[in-house]
């Protein structure tokens, strides 16, 4: 067995995420009622075996530097596993992270001290279910010098992905950074094999090129600048993503715009949802205080505590109000009378009696007051809250109602 | 006009044996006697080439290497030293080019000239 190394990049801000994103990285962000999104990249790594894991953080990194102090410490040291965070040092260059390559540039040292065969660059803002082993022993089969994941999408989504040309062999020929006019799959005119932002590198290829490229003046990305520089060069593969996917369906996220966020999360109430948390061959980990366990009180008339297609977590109490097609965090109230509908809400939130809160994503602690609406009059929300084009209200931490 | 080279070295015998010999090449030598002078010089003089030590106090070669190829990424670096083992450390991969310490200063100078001459040509 050769080893691997990961390091998992998750110092994106997450802008469009905004204002979940205003005190967390995107990593850090909650998903899917008890989780972080960063969980789903973690988790992959240890049900593969990967137990050498540095997190690379910069901007707001407190939130999930505890998360994974609390959540991940279940590593042996001793038998040299670790899930580690390395915030930005500075020792290399005095400023932040230039691009995805200049951080694992500016931890070379770190390189040096592990010494790995090979090195597996993750993100830290994808949800998916992926056997990187699979990855890693095709790379090794190939003697790659670099194996870049791809998963086939829609060619409209063309302009936010890396888009590749795959040869024959599964050779890498082309790369094309978010182009508006992207080369489609043979046979499947709008179909495109889109970069995953997952990279398996044998060391000595990735040291060298990380320094080719820091002394060049690129904007020292992987998908800009390192690997169409490799290209024609290095022994560059595709791995396709089906080949690894534990969850069989194809499913992977990049839950980059609230949008999206509030439609992943939706997705896991149906009935079966494409992201499956019960498979336990291939648990998601993550960090949890031992809340009690969830419970609906109140069964008189007109006063009946009910939670109907929603996920409600350990440590809620639904009393007396009605929960439709929502996503409950730990520690959540919703006291008589109160409907919540279509909403995500985040740990500890508190919905007062009779309030209404219709397609909202609320973030921690907020205590709803008694009777507030929220979702029924979107112009009114759009002055207190943050709205977006599809109307979802995003209620931010901290405020004061 | 006269190419400048800054020479990076602690040992000051060294240091008078390497600059009498560079100049009688005709070259105008900067003096930084570790990696943190080095950086400082950097920032009010611009050397066409840069002769880098490793084994030095304050700040190593290999740190000092790390610092000036993200900021000064044209300037070519010569590690000398008499450490052969350096090459474990991916940073001194950065460098242009690698000599091993000796009293005769031919291959030193061989390689100063191809790396001038390589960045005058576009």
């Amino acid at each position: 067995m050769k080893k691997v190394l990961a390091m998992v990049l998750a110092g994106g801000r997450g802008e469009r995420l905004y204002p979940l994103t205003r005190d967390r990285a995107k990593p850090a962000v909650p998903f899917g009622a008890v989780y972080r999104i960063i969980d789903f990249t973690l988790s992959n790594c240890l049900n593969s075996d990967i137990r050498r894991i540095y997190v690379l953080t910069q901007y707001k990194s407190i939130s999930l530097h505890r998360h994974i102090q609390f959540g991940w410490n279940i590593l042996s040291a001793p038998l040299g596993e670790f899930v580690e965070v390395i915030p930005a040092q500075q020792r290399v260059d005095e400023h932040w992270y230039q691009g995805t390559a200049d951080a694992i540039f500016q931890n070379i040292y770190t390189l040096q001290e592990e010494r790995p065969d090979l090195v597996l660059i993750l993100s830290g803002d994808h949800i998916y279910k992926m056997d990187y082993r699979k990855m890693i022993a095709f790379h090794m089969e190939e003697e790659a010098d670099l194996t870049v994941a791809t998963i086939r999408m829609d060619r409209r989504l063309s302009g936010s992905f890396g888009v590749m040309e795959i040869g024959g062999d599964g050779r890498i020929i082309g790369f094309q950074e978010k182009p508006e006019e992207p080369k489609v799959l043979p046979g499947d005119p709008e179909g495109i094999m889109a970069s995953m932002g997952i990279y398996v590198f044998t060391t000595e290829t990735l040291v060298r090129r990380l320094i080719e490229d820091a002394r060049s003046g690129s904007s020292h990305d992987f998908g800009k600048d390192i690997i169409p520089s490799m290209i024609g060069e290095d022994r560059v593969f595709a791995f396709d993503f089906r080949q690894g996917d534990r969850g069989g369906t194809g499913y992977w996220r990049d839950v980059g715009t609230i949008e999206a966020y509030y439609e992943a999360n939706m997705d896991l109430i149906s009935v079966t949802p494409q992201l499956n948390l019960y498979d336990f061959t291939w648990p998601i980990l993550t960090y949890q205080l031992p809340h009690p366990p969830a419970k609906t009180v109140w069964l008189e008339e007109g006063r009946v505590g009910t939670a109907l297609n929603s996920i409600i977590s350990h440590g809620c109490i639904i009393s007396g109000g009605n929960v439709r097609r929502s996503i409950l965090s730990p520690n959540v109230r919703v006291h008589s009378y109160a409907e919540v509908e279509d909403s995500i809400l985040l740990e500890g939130v508190d919905v007062g009696r009779h309030s209404k809160i219709k397609r909202t994503i609320i973030d921690k602690d907020v205590q709803i007051p008694e009777g507030t609406k929220i979702g029924y009059n979107l112009d009114e929300d759009a002055k207190r809250f943050t709205l977006t084009d599809s109307g979802i209200v995003v209620v931010p931490k901290w405020i004061r109602l | 006009m006269e190419e400048k080279i800054l020479l990076v070295e602690d040992e000051e015998g060294l240091r008078l044996f390497y600059q009498q010999e560079l100049e009688d090449e005709g070259y105008h030598v900067l003096i930084a006697k570790n990696g943190k002078e080095a950086i400082q010089r950097l920032e009010q003089e611009k050397p066409d080439l840069i002769i880098l030590d490793i084994v030095m106090p304050v700040m190593d070669g290999i740190e000092a290497l790390g610092r000036i190829v993200g900021k000064e990424r044209k300037i070519p670096i010569i590690l000398n030293t008499s450490y052969p083992d350096y090459r474990q450390e991916f940073m001194s991969w950065a460098a242009d080019a690698y000599v091993t310490k000796s009293d005769d200063l031919t291959e030193l100078k061989t390689k100063i000239r191809n790396l001038l001459e390589k960045g005058k040509t576009p």
